[in-house]
C-alpha cells in the first residue's frame, strides 16, 4: 500500500516561488485573483537586530481524518487509498464548508467568471476545468499516477520540498517523519495531516 | 514543530449565512411550536397557518441565502437527494438540507386542512381554484384524518432543523469558538426564544383575539422568559470557556466581548431588556401589550445579532 505524505524543509525554502508558478501552470489556478493552490508566506521573525526570515509553503495537508471531507455535503471531497484528497469538480456544489473546516486555509474558490478567464488565460483547449467547485492541492495526482513527482516538488530550487511513501521504510520522507525531524502542523486538531515540517529555527542557535 | 502563530478571522462565511442561520432557526422553531400548540394545548387553525406559512417563508429565505452563494447552483441536486444521508452522514448541511426541505413538506400538509377551510387562502385567485381541486381536497382531508402523524414528521424536522444551525457551526475544528458542545445548545435556545418571540407579535397584532389567546400569550411568555435565562447562562459559561484554553478561543472572547455591537445590542437589548420587560409581565401583568411586543422585537433583533456576530468572531490560529 502507498501512503503519500510531503515534507518541507524551512531551512532551504529560500522563498523564490517557483513552486507556486509551477503548480499554477501544472493545475491551472486563477492567478489572476491570487489564488493558488499552495502559496509562500513570507514572514519576519525576530526583533531587528537579530531577524529571521521566514519562507513558509503551506498548501492541503492531505489529512487522514480530513475535516473538509466529512462536512462536504455532496461528497465531492473524497480521500483516496494512496492518501491523496480530492475534489470532484462534477459534483462540488461549491457551499464553501471544507474552507471552513480547514484548519491550513487549504481552500479556495473557483467561480464561473474563473472558469470562463481560464479558457482565455491557458487557453481553451488546454484548459481542463469545466465548472467551478472549492480547489485545493490534490498533490499532482495526474502525475504522481504516472510516476512522476507534484510539480513543486520537482521545480524546488532547494530541494525544500520532498515527496515519498510512508508505508515505505526506506522512503527519506518517512525516516524523517518517524525520527521526528519533520512534524505535522497543528496535530492537536486530530486532523492528522500528511504535510511535515522541518524546523528552520532549532538550527539557528 | 515550533511555529509562530497568526490569529485569521474568515471573510467567506458572513452576514448571509447568519441569515440562513437565523431564519433557519426561527422559523423551524416557530413552525413547530404552533403545531406542538394546535396539537396538544388548544386547536388553532389561525396560529397553524401564521407559524407554518411564515416557517415556510423563512426557512426559504434563509435557503435562499446559501443557494445564491453556492459556486455551482446546479450541483444542490446532489444534496436535495436524500439518499445523502447514507453517502455522507456525517455532513451536516446534508442532513440540514434534508431536515428543511422534509420540514416544509410536512408543515405544508399539516396546515393544509385549515388552508382549505380558510377564508383567506381561497379567496386568492388562482390558490382558491387549486384549494377546489379533487385531488386538494383528498390530500386535505387524509391529512386531517392524520395530522398527529403530519404534525409529529413536521416537528421531527423542524427540531432537527433548528439544532442543526448550531451543528453546522460545531463541525468545524479550528475555530475553538464554534467547535464546542455549547452552539448546538445556545443556538437551539435562541431559535425557540425567538419563534415565542415572533408568535407573541402575531398574537398581538395578526390574530387579536385578545381574551381567547390569554393563556396562550402567558405560556409564551414564560417560556421566552425562561428561554432568554437559559441563553444569558449559556453565554455566561462561553465568556469563562473563552477567557481560558486556546488562544484562538481568547481572541473570539475579545473580538465579542469588546464589541458594542454584542455586548449592549445583542446581550443588553437583545436579553437582558426583554427579560426584564417578561419579568415584570409575568410576575405583576403589563396594562398595555406595548411592553411585550417591544420585548419581542428586541429578542427578533437580538437572535440576529447572535448568529451575525458568532459567524465574524470565529477565529483561526494558523502557523505562519
Amino acid at each position: 500500500m502507498t501512503h503519500y505524505a510531503m515534507v518541507i524543509d524551512l531551512n532551504t525554502c529560500v522563498g523564490c516561488n517557483a513552486c507556486m508558478a509551477a503548480c499554477a501552470m501544472e493545475n491551472q489556478t486563477p492567478v489572476w485573483k491570487n489564488k493558488w493552490r499552495t502559496y509562500v508566506h513570507d514572514k519576519e521573525i525576530g526583533t531587528a537586530e537579530d531577524i529571521h526570515r521566514r519562507f513558509f509553503p503551506r498548501l492541503c495537508n492531505h489529512c487522514d481524518n480530513p475535516p473538509c471531507m466529512s462536512v462536504c455535503p455532496t461528497g465531492a471531497t473524497r480521500k483516496m487509498e494512496n492518501g491523496i484528497v480530492l475534489v470532484d469538480e462534477e459534483t462540488c456544489m461549491g457551499c464553501g464548508a471544507c474552507a471552513m473546516a480547514c484548519p491550513y486555509d487549504a481552500r479556495y474558490a473557483v467561480t464561473y467568471s474563473d472558469v470562463r478567464q481560464g479558457r482565455e488565460f491557458f487557453g481553451e483547449e488546454a484548459y481542463r476545468r469545466t465548472r467551478p467547485s472549492m480547489d485545493k492541492c490534490n498533490f499532482c495526482a495526474q502525475r504522481v499516477l504516472n510516476g512522476r513527482k507534484p510539480a513543486c516538488v520537482e521545480t524546488c530550487v532547494g530541494s525544500a520540498r520532498q515527496f515519498g511513501d510512508l508505508d515505505n521504510p526506506d522512503d527519506p520522507v518517512t525516516k524523517m517523519v518517524a525520527s521526528g525531524t519533520a512534524r505535522p502542523l497543528m496535530a492537536h486538531l486530530g486532523t492528522q495531516p500528511n504535510v511535515y515540517y522541518v524546523d528552520d529555527l532549532k538550527r539557528r542557535g | 514543530m515550533d511555529v509562530t502563530t497568526g490569529f485569521f478571522t474568515q471573510d467567506l462565511w458572513t452576514w448571509w449565512l447568519a441569515v440562513y442561520l437565523y431564519f433557519g432557526g426561527l422559523g423551524a422553531a416557530t413552525l413547530t411550536t404552533t403545531f406542538l400548540t394546535d396539537m396538544y394545548m388548544k386547536p388553532h387553525k389561525e396560529l397553524v397557518l401564521w407559524g407554518a406559512w411564515s416557517g415556510i417563508i423563512m426557512l426559504s429565505l434563509g435557503s435562499s441565502m446559501l443557494f445564491i452563494h453556492l459556486l455551482d447552483h446546479l450541483a444542490v441536486i446532489h444534496v436535495l437527494n436524500p439518499l445523502v444521508l447514507f453517502n455522507q452522514p456525517h455532513a451536516w448541511i446534508a442532513w440540514g438540507t434534508q431536515f428543511i426541505v422534509w420540514m416544509m413538506v410536512w408543515g405544508f400538509l399539516y396546515s393544509l386542512p385549515y388552508m382549505l377551510e380558510s377564508e383567506f387562502f381561497n379567496s386568492i385567485p388562482i390558490l382558491k381554484n387549486i384549494l377546489a381541486l379533487p385531488l386538494v381536497q383528498k390530500i386535505g382531508s387524509t391529512c386531517g384524518r392524520h395530522c398527529r402523524l403530519c404534525g409529529w414528521l413536521a416537528t421531527i424536522n423542524g427540531i432537527g432543523t433548528v439544532v442543526y444551525t448550531g451543528l453546522l457551526l460545531q463541525s468545524f475544528p479550528a475555530v475553538a469558538l464554534w467547535h464546542n458542545p455549547g452552539v448546538p445548545l445556545l443556538f437551539t435556545v435562541s431559535a425557540f426564544s425567538t419563534a415565542m418571540a415572533f408568535l407573541l407579535l402575531i398574537l398581538n397584532l395578526a390574530i387579536k383575539k385578545r381574551e381567547e389567546d390569554r393563556p396562550l400569550r402567558v405560556f409564551y411568555e414564560r417560556t421566552d422568559l425562561m428561554l432568554i435565562a437559559a441563553e444569558l447562562i449559556i453565554l455566561f459559561s462561553f465568556f469563562f470557556y473563552l477567557q481560558r484554553g486556546s488562544q484562538s478561543a481568547a481572541i473570539s472572547a475579545q473580538l465579542l466581548w469588546n464589541d458594542w455591537g454584542w455586548l449592549i445590542g445583542f446581550i443588553g437589548f437583545g436579553l437582558v431588556v426583554p427579560f426584564f420587560l417578561e419579568l415584570k409581565g409575568v410576575i405583576k401583568g403589563w396594562r398595555s401589550p406595548a411592553p411585550i411586543m417591544l420585548a419581542s422585537v428586541l429578542v427578533l433583533v437580538g437572535g440576529y445579532l447572535l448568529r451575525h456576530y458568532f459567524m465574524y468572531a470565529g477565529v483561526y490560529a494558523r502557523p505562519w
